[in-house]
């Protein structure tokens, strides 16, 4: 069965349909030839026998391709973890297809979802094995509900979440339930995303072995290796989903195409992954996949070198760190020598900057500006956004607010353009509108006439274009009568200052531009990143009430429809509820952008085949793992 | 000598105490603490964490316990058991994680401090000898440009020559297949072939300096009475300037010597990132913005151990080299 996914991306040329799920492979299974050896010797079963009953049938983008071959490409120093996770990791109960618009099979051959979108029934593939032979099972996905309820047990993940607890019933080996205590509709994007990995990502057969409830003495030997408590001997020995941890274990097992070879410790410089001869899909003729042979890793701190090893055809697949739009003429103008193409990657970002007022502020004048609509719509006409894209991003994008992506099903042109055009007389108007009076120096002022400076918080070690464009900006709006100042502060200092509510703005990246329902902080008060609402977003979440406020009507209405959203199993109608609170966002204009991020490009060598085109660049559709890596190849000389 | 020995020892204990309660404090200064920094991240990488579990990892770690329950635990911890805690961000002990890079660090820098040394002392010696010679112009020439030009920017330009003239990527300490082998002589042949490129940047702007200083020391003693004394005696030129004025030259330098330990292991940072260095420095910058407390504090502190052993190492060599030197005042 499919699933339609919401708030993602409309079709794209240039990229291929996914996979096809098809009952049972036609040819008998074959194997990569660097196994045989190991299956005559038998130290491995044969190909069939480690095969599941059903394995996943994988269309490949191009062609059917040839085994062999080692993917080079480069970690930013030891904690790139995420860069594990878009290549190797991404693999849960469910997937996303090439598209970015179902939800598609993965470990789960099928689901059954409850009229009420409470309980979600899943249906594992029969016979699937962890890579170190052992069955992959019902009970495996209830361990790890089990040890993630435990509240002294950190893991980031839905089965945490107090407001929507879950419990878990095993049916069968292949079968099991999750019951939520409220309607989830949003669960199973959740499970297809790179969050979903969780619930897939541990052995009951290995780590129950580190877990007091299974051996009692769990506690003393986390002591005798060193450590404290048993909680911190799990997270060490059992990572979950792509902590970088879990990639320091070679015994832990994994459900992945690759598996580890050298493991990613503290002092590694290279991490290498080979293939995991248990890999459960196989392409349209009947090869088990992956097709190449592994992956090896630099871990280097120099992103220098990583460009220079893009240069020089080192590298055969990477975007993460080097497509930057700096580097772009240098390797447009290298891609002869050193043997590599680029392929266009379109940004799911809907924005280069968010400028977000605080609506929150503790301050009452300030509070009341801030969030009077008028005053921003005065910032945003006294801002030349040409000028921003020209000078910073060398004319790439266009001005844009904070709304959904052209790409979007949810892409509506006012939204995006609204207020957008410079216009001095009209930011002199709103402001007059919104109660600023000018003061003989040609500055706006209070109406009370106490001097008005607005700062904008920026962290420049995260985009070093934020202060760029800020300057500008505040060269703008002095000229428009604004003062503003820029406050460079380190990121936990940005953090901090969220709950004590006295920031003017802070800025950040466009989040949610074609995951719209899943990432929907600018558009109304939604989680701890919605920095224009914060104390909104916490009377809605309940996590910090001792800041929580009520919200404006306007507010209140998006909560009361979104909370409708996660408890509609219906696509259509969550579609149409997402409408309205994209309407109201339109209509009460809560945060200011500045323009729409220009196309990224990944490198690949000219040998890697089966890549497609163009791909969507984002995290929580991990790019390039929804691009099927394990069915890239090399092309054979 | 020996009772000087003894009672710097004792202090050095003390001054040991006092750097480790400075330095836990000062790692704790920043806002926030690791798990702000780790939803920073995750959220820049455009991920979100649930409160719930942060409260979770929260108790698991122990934070929002007072300074001082802290500070106990962890320096009892290195004094009874020698575990200087768990890195935060690698979920593992600090102890696994420092002592290779903290090798590293000390091979690459020993070895560009050894070079900076050979180079500069002949260098230095001869441009004060015949000053205002040619060779002195070239040497100085020289010397300001190594003092002008910034260390990593010397390693980019490196880096950017070998790639186009080579082809060949100079970052690292080893090729692939050595990295994790066992030392032999193609591994050293291996580790010459790369570390030259780190070893000649780390060297260039302390030889400059070195040949500077050294020049000026040496200019200073060199008009001085005792000189003229030792030649009138018949002494050969080459013994008369290596016996005398030289080793007083070295007085400031031998002096200095207590930072260049701590130097050793810090001060390449920006190098050891340009270059890819699997070196100490850039493990210590990252603990620090992602205020891993205990590997930050394990790094610092060890840095303040060596300044402290420096110290002592300078005071006993100079007290070998200028006997003008006494013991403890009276």
């Amino acid at each position: 069965m499919k699933f339609s996914v919401l708030g993602t991306a409309g079709a794209l040329a240039g990229i291929a349909i996914g996979a096809l799920m098809l009952a049972n492979p036609v040819l008998a299974a074959q194997q990569a030839p660097s196994l045989d050896e190991m299956v005559s010797s038998g130290a491995l079963p044969p190909v069939d026998e480690r095969l599941p009953e059903n394995p996943l049938v994988v269309d490949p983008v191009e062609s059917v391709g040839t085994y062999g071959g080692i993917w080079h490409s480069a970690l930013r120093g030891g904690l790139d973890n995420a860069w594990i996770a878009r290549t190797v990791a991404y693999d849960g109960l469910v997937r996303y297809d090439r598209e970015w618009k179902e939800i598609i099979p993965n470990l789960a051959e099928s689901w059954e979802v409850s009229e009420d979108s409470r309980s979600y029934t899943f249906h594992l593939r029969k016979g699937l094995k962890w890579n170190n032979g052992k069955p992959f099972t019902a009970d495996d996905i209830a361990f790890a509900v089990e040890l993630f309820k435990e509240p002294s047990y950190g893991a980031g993940t839905f089965i945490k979440n107090p407001q929507n607890p879950v419990t878990i019933e095993v049916v069968d080996e292949t079968t099991f339930t999750l019951n939520f205590e409220n309607p989830n509709g949003t669960i199973m994007d959740e499970l297809a995303s790179v969050n979903g990995l969780t619930l897939v990502s541990l052995s009951k057969d290995y780590c129950s072995q580190f877990y007091p409830k299974y051996n009692e003495n769990a506690a003393e030997e986390a002591k005798a290796a060193g450590f404290e408590t048993w909680e911190l001997w799990m997270t060490d020995r059992c990572g979950w989903a792509t902590e970088t941890i879990r990639w320091a274990n070679p015994d832990l097992p994994f459900m992945n195409a690759w598996m580890i070879d050298q493991p990613l410790t503290g002092d590694a410089t290279r991490v290498t992954f080979k293939r995991n001869p248990y890999y459960w899909k196989v392409d349209t003729e009947g090869n088990q996949l992956p097709y190449i042979d592994g992956l090896e890793m630099r871990v280097s701190d120099s992103v220098e070198e990583i460009t220079l090893l893009a240069l020089n055809g080192q590298i055969d697949f990477q975007d993460r760190h080097i497509s930057t739009v700096a580097n772009q003429p240098l390797f447009y103008d290298g891609q002869e020598e050193g043997d590599y193409r680029m392929g266009q990657e379109i940004q799911s970002s809907s924005n280069t900057m968010v400028i977000q007022f605080n609506m929150n502020h503790v301050d009452e004048k300030r509070r009341e500006l801030f969030a009077n609509k008028d005053f921003r719509i005065g910032i945003s006409y006294a801002i030349d956004r040409q000028e921003i894209i020209d000078a910073v991003f060398t004319g790439q994008g266009e001005p844009y607010q904070v709304a959904p992506r052209p790409e979007s099903p949810f892409y509506n042109e006012t939204y995006a353009k609204q207020y957008t055009e410079y216009d001095p007389d009209k930011a002199a108007e709103a402001f007059e509108k919104a109660g600023l009076t000018k003061g003989g120096d040609g500055m706006y002022t209070f109406a009370d006439g106490s001097p008005l400076t607005i700062t904008i918080d920026t962290i420049a070690s995260l985009r070093p274009e934020w202060p760029d464009m800020l300057e500008l900006i505040q060269l703008q709006l002095e000229a428009a009568g604004i003062k503003m100042e820029i406050n460079n502060i380190d990121r936990t200092l940005y953090y901090d200052k969220r709950p004590l509510g006295d920031y003017d703005a802070q800025v950040w990246g466009g989040d949610g531009g074609l995951d719209v329902v899943q990432e929907p902080r600018y558009y109304m008060a939604a989680n701890a990143e919605s920095v224009w609402a914060f104390r909104w977003q916490a009377w809605y979440n309940g996590s910090t009430p001792e800041i929580a406020e009520e919200p404006a009507d306007w507010a209140k209405q998006q909560m009361d429809l979104y909370t409708q959203l996660r408890g509609e199993g219906d696509p259509d109608k969550r579609a149409e509820l997402m409408t309205q609170i994209l309407t109201i966002g339109q209509e009460n204009f809560p945060v200011i952008g500045v323009s729409l991020p220009g196309d990224t490009y990944y490198i690949a060598r000219n040998n890697l085949k089966n890549v497609p085109d163009t791909m969507f660049q984002a995290y929580l559709f991990p790019t390039p793992a929804p691009y099927d890596p394990f069915q890239w190849y090399f092309a054979q000389e | 000598m020996l009772r000087f020995a003894i009672n710097r020892l004792i202090a050095m204990v003390l001054i040991l105490w006092a750097v480790s309660f400075v330095a836990f404090a000062i790692i704790q200064l920043p806002p926030g603490d690791y798990l702000t920094t780790y939803v920073a991240t995750l959220s820049a990488n455009g991920d979100r964490v649930d409160p719930a579990a942060i409260d979770a990892l929260r108790r698991q770690y122990g934070f929002g316990e007072p300074y001082i329950v802290q500070y106990w635990k962890w320096i009892t911890g290195i004094l009874l058991r020698g575990d200087f805690g768990q890195s935060f961000e690698w979920k593992a002990q600090v102890t696994d994680l420092i002592w290779g890079r903290l090798g590293n660090s000390i091979l690459v820098e020993g070895l560009a401090v050894i070079l900076t040394w050979l180079v500069a002392l002949p260098i230095g010696i001869y441009s004060a000898v015949r000053k205002y010679s040619l060779g002195d112009y070239l040497a100085t020439v020289g010397g300001f440009i190594g003092l002008a030009i910034p260390n990593f920017f010397f390693a980019l330009i490196l880096m950017y020559l070998s790639f186009v003239w080579f082809g060949a990527n100079i970052g690292g300490l080893f090729s692939p297949e050595f990295e994790n082998a066992r030392w032999s002589l193609p591994r050293i042949w291996d580790f010459v072939s790369h570390a030259w490129a780190p070893i000649l940047v780390l060297s260039l702007s302390g030889t400059a300096e070195l040949i500077r200083i050294l020049r000026a020391n040496l200019l200073d003693e060199l008009k001085k009475p005792y000189v003229t004394t030792a030649r009138a005696k018949g002494l050969s030129e080459f013994r008369t300037i290596i016996k005398y004025p030289v080793r007083v030259a070295l007085n400031p330098l031998v002096s200095t010597l207590g930072w260049l330990l701590p130097a050793l292991v810090s001060s390449s940072v920006i190098v050891s990132v340009v270059l890819n260095l699997p070196t100490a420095g850039p493990m210590l910058l990252r603990s620090l913005t992602s205020q891993d407390m205990y590997l930050a504090g394990a790094i610092i502190l060890l840095l303040g151990v060596l300044t402290v052993i420096g110290t002592l190492v300078s005071d006993l060599l100079l007290a070998w080299l200028d006997p003008r030197i006494r013991y403890g005042g009276k």
